[in-house]
């Protein structure tokens, strides 16, 4: 058997990841994005997963779920700031719920297959569609639809409970900046990774209220919890995988420029062009868009002296975005590393070598060659 | 009243030329501003004053100047002049402001700019012959030396080139004219329909060839059209935007004036093999441009065939083609000025005008998005989509010429379907699809990033395109000072209304002599 | 009041146009900090009000019969052109559904494009889109109607470029509006052609003038021809089609009403016109010949379609070919029952192709499965959409099919037979698509498919209603023969052939890879109706070629046959030897050749006399 010759660029990303140093080149520029943009992202977040668990929790099945997006506090100048779009672009966060779902993967995925939510679901169906005549028809006729919807409620509520603990993780990170306690670009990464370990086991569940009665959908007994469950599938779906864009790419199926394997997906952040940001068929502008209201002071001083500016602000958003979530994804294949990257086992050190090579392999088509540009 | 339409811009000129102390350039910018900005106030006012109803020559002054040459200063404005006199005032205007703040020997720069607007006022403007003569000569060196001193890298050739032509030009039109008044042995130079009545059909013919090919140099016509494409290359974006919006107006303004106005007879005698040249050189401008890489070239390329529909027009002499041919002119002179000046900032901020390399310029964040979006509108624009004052223009052209001449006319739509091809060409290869600047993909594979546009780059597109959209949206605020002015252009025998088309009856036989 | 509204109703085609003018600020970028909806929103206003004023104009028509209102455009030489509404209850029903799918395609938009930035400029573009169609419906001038269709073809080329960074739009913007640029043009020459020949273009004037025309076969015929062209453009019809496949690309929303009411337009304008091409039977002859090749033509080409939108797409092409036999043979009613029924039921099937896309993330049939059970909406609106697309249960098409075949069914039956094959093709597509889409195992896109948003649901069940609806309307318009009156035999043949459709849509086997044929000749023709005859590939070698060596050869002649001449011309004449060197170097020599040249031409004048 011929042996598969190695990419000579992987083996050097590995190497660095080994002997501890970043994906991310160290440079106080990068420091200064890295952070600002997370700072901001993590506000942004906590606005996303309130939203994300409103909806899983008080939307529950609503027909017409007009104001799905006020988080229960409905006034006029609210309804005329959002009638002005002066709001955060909660679609966004739907958005990422959905490809999420579509892409599926983890235990949460395997769950909502299983008859043990099934019926769980049907109870609160039952419950919710009781005095409702035209939902108990539709109900009836069409058996599948509603659990459906029930499943993808269910991604509401969890990418909610992700998005909490990682806006959390952010903001601190953001405070410890401030502080002074944060200064290179492997301290970012130690502090994510600190968190996901330290929220690894955390459990994911999903209840809702329907007439005071409370229906578990996702009971703790189904043990999914935080890291396998949603940040891993969080990685691959949103990191690595995503969708296609109508703005940049084909659905036309005789041009056959999308893969029919979701597995060769390459649309994630990891990959994306920050240059159509703005333009349209991009989502991704929208969590750009969102984000420049929360840019610190810093990340604004260092922006200001590019060319342009502030006035392609989202561009420089989305290019720091990437380099964070190169951070991020760090900070994920440090922590998921199979034995601990100081050993001395040569078994070990392969094990942990084989493991890193495949991630690094996917990471070769990604912007991890631009963002070593410093 | 006319006078000051010359004098001001040539006043602005000498002050700015001879200010004894040195100058920054900012300052001789605002200067020139300020001059033609009191031009283009005082030709307003002049519109104010104008009569619309009297086909005659208004404001008119007289100044006997050479009386042994019969060259004397007449100036008069009527309903062809009037339009034209206001895109000079209008567009020098926009040419002073859009100058770039750090221009080379700006003293000379902007005197040259003022003179040009001051000559070719006065070429639109002149009632005399030889009066018209001087001004068209007039306009020449400054413009020579606008392309040789501040053009591109081939600005020698291009200047030279342009230099050439028009010299041949203006030989043959005062050729044309000392033969004109030699042969009918007229007191003076003085400017007068009659003038060519009494000569035989042969000599008219022979005045007329050489008028027809001294002002289609000008126009520019197949085949007298390469020096065009050359200047425009090599010129700044001001002097193109003069180039294209005004001055090749005096070419078509002479076809008008001069040979449809003084040798009406012979003019009726050629005007089908007219008609056939206007359909070559709008077929073949139109099919060159197509091939062109080159954004500038391509947009230059795009008058030659849209200045065939003058020719076209003027041939077919109808009543409403001679409205068309005044109106086309105005509408080629808004349209390509807004194009090569679009096409300007596009070189500016990108450093190149090469369609094999630019890509995606509409990126809203780092690409040209308004200057894009306004390249979209002017391709409309020029490739006759209703609502934008193309359209109405050659809506004019041809159904005042179909009457006449129906298959050249027909033949002629087809440029109009071609312009579409290339300037879609132009913006879908330019502005669509992800933003490249380069050839080869940069490496280290930074992104490209282009220097902000700013709005003194926008102001006069939008200008140019308030203008485009309010005459294609409202015609009539420009056909009603032409109208009565036109048919004095208009032969009294000549078809009327509705007339048999050509393509009903027997084809046009060309006479013999 | 009424009357008032009535008078107002200049008002009707602007309401999009000021709704488009009005999203400038998000469009342009003059508001960055807050997002478009603002535009989304006022856009959505506009065309309400446009529905209501139309809806109450109607209303007040039908008691007072119909007007016309005319205002002064152009008035310059013998050129006098109007710009003149004919407010008839037929006009104005055809702006009700324009106004009403506008505003129902919008409303869709705002869930289908929730998550694009771009939303001032879709709307905007919606808006234009009704504007242009609107003024279309209702301009009783071919001026203003090849005016609008204009704006027409332009807002197409800027919705099918709305996703202007996406590679194949690229082209397919350009192709669209080029290929409808060619039928413009032609039409262009007809338009100036007749207000040469009639010297007014207002249809009601064009009719007068018919009786009295005195034109040559050939004129006529090439009058007829170039009339037809514009048409045939718009409506995506043999051999100017290609452009709706391409415009495929463009956003979902916009394609509900490219596939429904724009190509409505289109074949609008060519019924105004047929009193005027009656003039030539050559050309009424020409215009059942493009029908009856694109009608059978596209829904062959439909059926070996893998991608969903195009699927559909072709056989918006295969009706309004029908519409194109229905204007040919003289029966203009049949054409307007057929545009009416097909356009709220392709609109609706293009929503429920919408919903798919959006929640499969997918175009591609062969990747699809298993919808049926969880999206309720979308399967009832599929099916609903069929129905009434097909001739097999009395809702909208079966009603438009039975009437032209009852008319063609004596004088010439075998276009009646193309009805019939048209109707048993479509209702076979259909089937096709719905057991890939709907019926089987779900694949790895459809294994999650929960139901589109109430934003996209409402204005999709809403719809369904109406196509349900639409023999009730018909009805009471007295649209619907008395039952004494329904030619059995008619309706007999038209649900077999409708019910053969499905029954063989079923029946067909569906290899879910679509693996081309072991058979030579079945994959030949399988090659063949994939790429739409080939097309695209005749267009390269016919008008592209030429265009293309044309253009190359004038680029050519110029550089070296044109300025060789020249220069040598000059340089031998002009000057002899060094004074023409043109180099950039030699500036100081060109300064010294202008100086030479002034003087000298100045020294002629004014020794003028002493020669």
């Amino acid at each position: 058997m011929k042996k598969a010759r190695i990419n000579p660029q992987i083996t050097t990303y590995v190497d660095r990841l080994l002997q501890g140093k970043t994906l991310l080149p160290e440079s106080p520029e990068n420091l200064i994005e890295v952070v600002g943009v997370l700072a901001s992202y993590g506000i942004v977040l906590d606005a996303y997963s309130k939203n994300l668990i409103f909806i899983a929790d008080q939307q529950f099945l609503v027909l017409f779920p007009i104001f799905k997006y006020f988080n229960g506090e409905i006034n006029p100048s609210k309804i005329l700031r959002y009638f002005w779009h002066d709001r955060i672009n909660y679609e966004y966060a739907e958005y990422c719920m959905r490809t999420m779902l579509w892409h599926g993967g983890g235990g949460l995925d395997t769950y909502l297959d299983s008859d043990v939510f099934l019926t769980r679901c049907r109870a609160a169906i039952a419950a919710k569609v009781r005095g409702n005549l035209l939902m108990r028809s539709l109900n009836r006729l069409f058996p599948d639809f509603l659990p459906e919807q029930v499943r993808q409620l269910a991604y509401y509520s969890a990418l909610g409970q992700f998005w909490r603990i990682m806006s959390d993780m952010f903001n601190d990170l953001a405070d410890k900046y401030d502080q002074g306690k944060i200064q290179s670009i492997g301290q970012v990464v130690e502090h994510i990774k600190a968190g996901l370990v330290a929220d690894a086991a955390t459990p994911i569940t999903y209840a809702v209220n329907i007439d005071g009665q409370r229906y578990e959908l996702i009971p703790d007994s189904a043990g999914l919890t935080f890291l396998p469950d949603t940040a891993i599938p969080y990685v691959e779906t949103i990191f690595f995988r995503g969708t296609p864009f109508f703005g940049t790419v084909s659905y036309n199926a005789q041009a056959q420029q999308i893969s029919p394997d979701q597995s060769r997906f390459d649309y994630g952040a990891l990959y994306a062009d920050p240059i159509p940001i703005g333009g349209a068929g991009i989502p991704p502008t929208m969590l750009m868009q969102d984000m420049r209201h929360y840019v610190p002071d810093y990340l604004h001083q260092l922006y200001q002296q590019t060319p342009r500016g502030e006035a392609d602000i989202r561009v420089q958003l989305c290019q720091s975005f990437q380099k964070s979530m190169f951070c991020v994804t760090n900070a994920a294949l440090n922590g998921l590393l199979p034995f601990p990257k100081e050993t001395d086992n040569p078994e070990e050190q392969t094990a942990n070598r084989k493991f890193l090579s495949e991630w690094v392999e996917r990471l070769m088509d990604s912007r991890l060659d631009v963002v070593q540009i410093v | 009243m006319l006078s000051a339409l010359l004098w001001i811009p040539l006043l602005g000129a000498l002050i700015i030329a001879l200010w004894p102390s040195p100058l920054s350039s900012t300052r001789v910018r605002v200067g020139a501003l300020v001059t033609l900005a009191i031009t283009l106030g005082w030709t307003l006012y002049l519109v104010g004053q104008f009569d619309v109803h009297n086909p005659e020559f208004q404001f008119s002054e007289y100044w006997p100047w050479l009386q042994s040459l019969g060259l004397s200063y007449r100036l008069g404005l009527d309903g062809l002049s009037l339009p034209l006199v206001c895109v000079n005032s209008g567009l020098g205007l926009v040419a002073v402001y859009s100058s770039a703040d750090t221009v080379h020997r700006p003293r000379l720069y902007y005197s040259l700019l003022l003179i040009i607007s001051s000559a070719v006022a006065g070429a639109f403007l002149a009632q005399n012959l030889l009066l018209f003569f001087l001004f068209y000569e007039l306009e020449l060196i400054p413009l020579y030396l606008l392309i040789a001193i501040w053009g591109g890298a081939q600005r020698g050739y291009a200047a030279t080139k342009f230099l050439i032509y028009t010299a041949l030009s203006g030989v043959l039109i005062l050729s044309a004219f000392l033969g004109l008044v030699w042969l009918s042995g007229a007191a003076s130079f003085d400017y007068s329909s009659t003038l060519a009545q009494g000569l035989p059909l042969a000599q008219q013919v022979l005045l007329l060839g050489a008028l027809l090919v001294g002002f289609g140099i000008k126009v520019p016509l197949f085949p007298f059209h390469t020096w065009l494409p050359d200047a425009h290359v090599e010129a700044s974006t001001p002097v193109s935007v003069l180039l294209a919006g005004v001055l090749l107006k005096l070419g078509t303004y002479g076809l008008v004036r001069f040979c449809l106005g003084l040798f009406p007879t012979a003019w009726l005698a050629l005007a089908p093999w007219l008609a056939g040249w206007a359909v070559v050189s709008v077929l073949y401008g139109s099919l060159a441009a197509i091939a062109q890489t080159d954004m500038k070239k391509m947009v230059a390329y795009s008058s030659v065939g849209h200045m065939g529909y003058i020719l076209l027009a003027c041939a077919a002499a109808s009543p409403l083609s001679v409205i068309g041919t005044v109106f086309q002119m105005v509408s080629h002179g808004l349209i390509s000025a807004l194009m090569f000046l679009l096409v300007g900032v596009v070189y500016k901020k990108t450093g190149t005008r090469d369609l094999t390399i630019l890509r995606g310029l509409l990126s809203p964040e780092r690409g040209l998005p308004l200057i894009g979006s306004l390249m979209v509108l002017g391709a409309m624009a020029s490739a006759g989509i209703p609502g934008m004052v193309g359209f109405i223009s050659e809506f004019f052209v041809f159904r005042g010429s179909f009457v006449v001449f129906a298959p050249q006319t027909l033949l002629c739509m087809i440029g109009s379907g071609l312009t579409a091809v290339y300037f879609l060409l132009l913006v879908n290869r330019a502005f669509f699809g992800r933003l490249t600047i380069t050839a080869e993909p940069p490496e280290p594979p930074i992104d490209p990033m282009l220097p902000e546009v700013s709005w003194r780059d926008r102001v006069p597109a939008l200008a140019l395109v308030a203008l485009i959209i309010a005459f294609g949206l409202q015609p009539g605020w420009l056909t009603r000072w032409i109208e009565a002015s036109s048919f004095q252009f208009v032969e009294p025998p000549q078809i009327t209304a509705v007339a048999p088309p050509a393509l009903l009856t027997d084809p046009p036989t060309p006479p013999r002599r | 009041m009424i009357q008032s509204l009535i008078y107002g109703s200049w008002l009707l085609p602007l309401y999009g146009f000021f709704g488009a003018l009005l999203t400038l600020p998000w469009s342009i970028g003059l508001i960055r900090r807050t997002g478009p909806r603002p535009a989304v929103y006022i856009n959505l206003l506009m065309t309400t009000v446009a529905c209501v004023h139309g809806s109450l104009v109607f209303w007040g028509l039908w008691n007072t019969g119909s007007q016309e209102l005319t205002w002064q455009w152009v008035q310059v030489a013998d050129l006098n052109l109007s710009i003149s509404l004919d407010l008839s209850i037929l006009n104005l029903g055809t702006l009700e559904l324009i106004a009403g799918l506008s505003l129902l395609a919008q409303f869709f938009a705002l869930g289908y494009m929730d998550k694009d930035w771009a939303l001032a400029r879709f709307f905007a573009l919606m808006g234009f889109f009704e504007g242009a169609m609107s003024g279309v419906v209702l301009s009783s001038s071919l001026f203003s109607a090849y005016f609008l269709l204009e704006l027409l073809t332009l807002s197409t080329y800027l919705l099918v470029g709305f996703w202007y960074a996406q590679p194949l739009v690229v082209t397919a913007a350009r192709d669209a509006f080029l290929t409808k640029r060619v039928g413009d043009v032609l039409l262009l020459m007809g338009v100036v052609a007749l207000s040469g020949l009639a010297g007014s273009l207002n249809f009601n004037d064009l009719y007068e003038w018919v009786k009295t025309a005195d034109l040559s076969t050939t004129n006529a015929t090439l009058l007829g021809l170039a009339l037809i062209a514009g048409p045939a453009g718009k409506c995506a019809q043999f051999p100017l089609h290609l452009w709706l496949d391409e415009a495929m690309e463009g956003p979902n929303p916009a394609s509900i009403l490219r596939n429904s009411v724009v190509v409505t337009c289109g074949a609008y304008v060519l019924i105004k016109l047929q009193p005027v091409i009656v003039l030539s039977p050559i050309a009424l002859d020409v215009l059942i010949a493009i029908g009856v090749i694109t009608a059978v033509g596209a829904s062959l080409v439909a059926i070996a379609q893998i991608d969903l939108k195009r699927a559909l797409s072709y056989s918006t092409s295969a009706y309004l070919g029908l519409v194109f036999i229905a204007v040919g043979t003289e029966w203009p009613g049949v054409a307007l029952m057929l545009l009416f029924t097909h356009a709220v039921a392709k609109a609706l099937l293009f929503m429920s192709v919408g919903a798919i896309i959006s929640t499969t993330n997918n175009q591609n049939l062969t990747e699809m499965g298993g919808l049926g059970s969880r999206m309720p909406a979308t399967v009832l609106a599929f099916t609903t959409a069929s129905l009434g697309m097909t001739g097999l249960l009395p809702l909208g098409c079966f009603w438009a099919f039975r009437l032209g075949m009852d008319f063609l069914w004596q004088e010439q039956p075998l276009l009646a037979v193309v009805f019939l094959v048209v109707n048993g093709l479509t209702a076979m597509n259909l089937m096709r698509v719905f057991r890939l889409v709907f019926l089987g195992e779900p694949q790895p896109k459809t294994r999650r498919a929960p139901e589109v948003n109430w934003l996209m649901a409402l204005p999709m069940v809403t719809l369904t209603i109406f196509v349900l609806l639409v023999p009730l309307v018909m009805a009471r318009m007295s649209l619907l023969p008395p039952w004494q009156y329904l030619n059995i035999p008619i309706v007999v043949v038209l649900v077999l052939s409708g019910l053969v459709g499905f029954v063989a849509g079923a029946a067909i086997s569906l290899n879910k890879v679509w693996s081309r044929s072991r058979r030579r000749t079945l994959r030949l023709l399988q090659d063949v109706l994939a790429n739409a005859f080939y097309t695209g590939w005749l267009y390269q070698v016919t008008v592209v070629f030429v265009v293309d060596q044309f253009s190359r050869f004038s680029s050519w002649f110029d550089r070296y046959v044109v300025d060789g001449a020249v220069n040598l011309v000059g340089v031998a004449s002009l000057v002899s030897g060094e004074g023409l060197k043109y180099s950039a170097s030699g500036q100081s020599q060109a300064y010294i050749l202008t100086i030479v040249i002034g003087v000298g031409l100045l020294g002629l004048l004014f020794t003028w006399t002493l020669w």
